[in-house]
């Protein structure tokens, strides 16, 4: 039986042999920069709630105000999964898209679990059913309202790009909120008119470049190109804590300013930095 | 426990893949090759259960009279004639004639028919947000119209002066707009992407 000490000098003449055996693809400057890239790109993951954005993404912070009127009408809230589903046969970026639109239908269900007002998911693609159905729950069991699950439903309309738009076109239930959130091609005027003609207020979120024009002309609050990915970090931002980013974003513009017109002034020889911080010249 | 495995496997196959992209090394490769076959195993095993549970949910429908039976009749009944054309004694799969005949003579007519109606829905959105005076659809029908006076069929040097125009709009000003946002989303659909294979994101409000 070998000692750990034996078991460790094998690993370490495993490994070494490994690397012996290999040499670098690129070039050590490419090799560095690939490198350099995925250290600025795990920063960017490890950090999931946005610092610096104070907006109302896409309009849906007044979401509130739109269930409150729908539970007075006694109607209900539309989301559109978009068309590209999880697991359809198309493009891996379509069907991220998909899975960016979860976190809003989240927002979107606590919004209408808080108010009562039952949320109709329309999806074409089986798996995004079972992601949207376990999304609702969690939004009831967040708000303490699973007695309320039961009202709102999946609607799967089918397989196919079109059916979705077909389906928009056609119905007649007239919610007073629409969302529509993920991948949308060609079809994006056709899904977008549709919801918009019974909706009260529309949202869309797309990151289809080349549907970006269909989004802004269907009115409402829009989430166009990279909006589409970043709208899950800005949901959060509540009253209080976006006043407190504006308030950060002030002081770290005024700093920069100051630093900035400072530097102005001592390359003009105006002031001397060295001087006021050390007090000299001063009577 | 259940979070803790899945984004450790997924960094133990984002390195072995990261190691098999920077260094060329036989082992890491086949390595590698097993880890990339296995994720599209996975996503063909899903997508299968992904169409039967369509069709239970379905047949389930139509038992019960719940929901839409029509529809529900009508997606079943799509789903045989595709199976059987594709699936009968002695057909070629989804190359067979049958179920291009049903691609080319159903499925492509019905979408261009939806299609069709992108001119008349896209005129109707342009006015409407003209009328509840959206600064940004106000920019965009604008710039339509311009592009569009642009690439009028006009002869002689001012057609050929407009055309130059519309191709320079097309190359510079649009195409710039259309990298960066491309270059954007393709960030952003990184590190989203990144966040949910680690399950790193911001807790329920």
């Amino acid at each position: 039986m070998p000692s750990p000490t034996e078991l460790v000098a094998d690993v370490i003449r495993f490994v070494g042999e490994i690397l012996g055996a290999s040499s670098l693809r690129f070039e050590t400057g490419p090799t560095l920069v690939v490198l350099g890239v995925l250290l600025v790109f795990l920063q960017l993951v490890a950090r999931p709630v946005s610092r610096w954005v104070t907006s109302d993404a896409g309009g849906l912070a007044s979401l509130g105000r739109a269930m409150a009127l729908a539970a007075e009408a006694g109607t209900d809230a539309v989301m559109s999964l978009g068309t590209a589903g999880v697991a359809r046969s198309t493009d891996v970026h379509g069907r991220l898209q998909t899975l960016a639109a979860l976190p809003v239908l989240g927002h979107v269900a606590r919004a209408a679990a808080r108010s009562g007002v039952p949320l109709r998911v329309l999806t074409n693609d089986p798996l995004a059913a079972a992601a949207a159905a376990a999304t609702l729950d969690a939004a009831h069991a967040a708000t303490s309202t699973q007695e309320r699950v039961g009202r709102s439903r999946i609607v799967m309309v089918g397989e196919g790009r079109l059916a979705p738009a077909g389906l928009v076109m056609t119905a007649r239930a007239r919610p007073a909120a629409a969302v529509a959130a993920g991948s949308m091609r060609e079809e994006a005027t056709l899904h977008l008119e549709g919801l918009r003609g019974g909706a009260g207020s529309l949202a869309a979120a797309s990151a289809e470049v080349a549907q970006a024009p269909s989004l802004l002309l269907a009115g409402g609050g829009a989430l166009v190109g990279a909006e589409a990915f970043q709208v899950a970090a800005d949901l959060r931002a509540d009253v209080g804590e976006r006043t407190m980013v504006i308030a950060a974003n002030r002081l770290i513009g005024f700093a920069v300013a100051a630093i900035v017109i400072g530097t102005a002034l001592a390359l003009m020889g105006i002031i001397h930095p060295a001087d006021l911080l050390l007090g000299i010249g001063e009577a | 426990m259940k979070r803790a495995t899945i984004p450790a496997l997924v960094v133990v196959v984002g390195v072995l893949v990261l190691a098999d992209l920077l260094l060329v090394n036989d082992s890491l490769s086949e390595l590698a090759g097993v880890a990339i076959d296995a994720a599209i195993l996975v996503a063909a095993g899903a997508a299968l259960a992904a169409v039967a549970s369509l069709a239970v949910r379905r047949a389930r429908d139509l038992w019960r009279r719940r929901g839409d039976p029509i529809g529900a009749a009508l997606v079943l009944a799509g789903m045989a004639a595709v199976l059987i054309a594709g699936l009968r004694p002695g057909a070629a799969g989804a190359s067979d004639p049958a179920v291009g005949w049903l691609v080319a003579a159903l499925l492509i007519p019905i979408g261009a028919t939806l299609f069709g109606l992108l001119f008349v829905t896209t005129l109707a959105a342009s006015r409407r947000s003209l009328a509840s005076r959206s600064r940004e659809a106000t920019v965009l029908v604008g710039a339509a119209l311009v592009v569009l006076l642009m690439l009028l069929p006009i002869g002689g040097v001012v057609g050929e002066r407009l055309s130059d125009a519309a191709g320079w709009a097309l190359a510079v000003p649009i195409g710039a707009v259309f990298r960066g946002m491309l270059i954007g989303v393709a960030i952003l659909a990184a590190v989203f992407a990144a966040r949910t294979l680690l399950g790193v994101g911001a807790t329920d409000e």
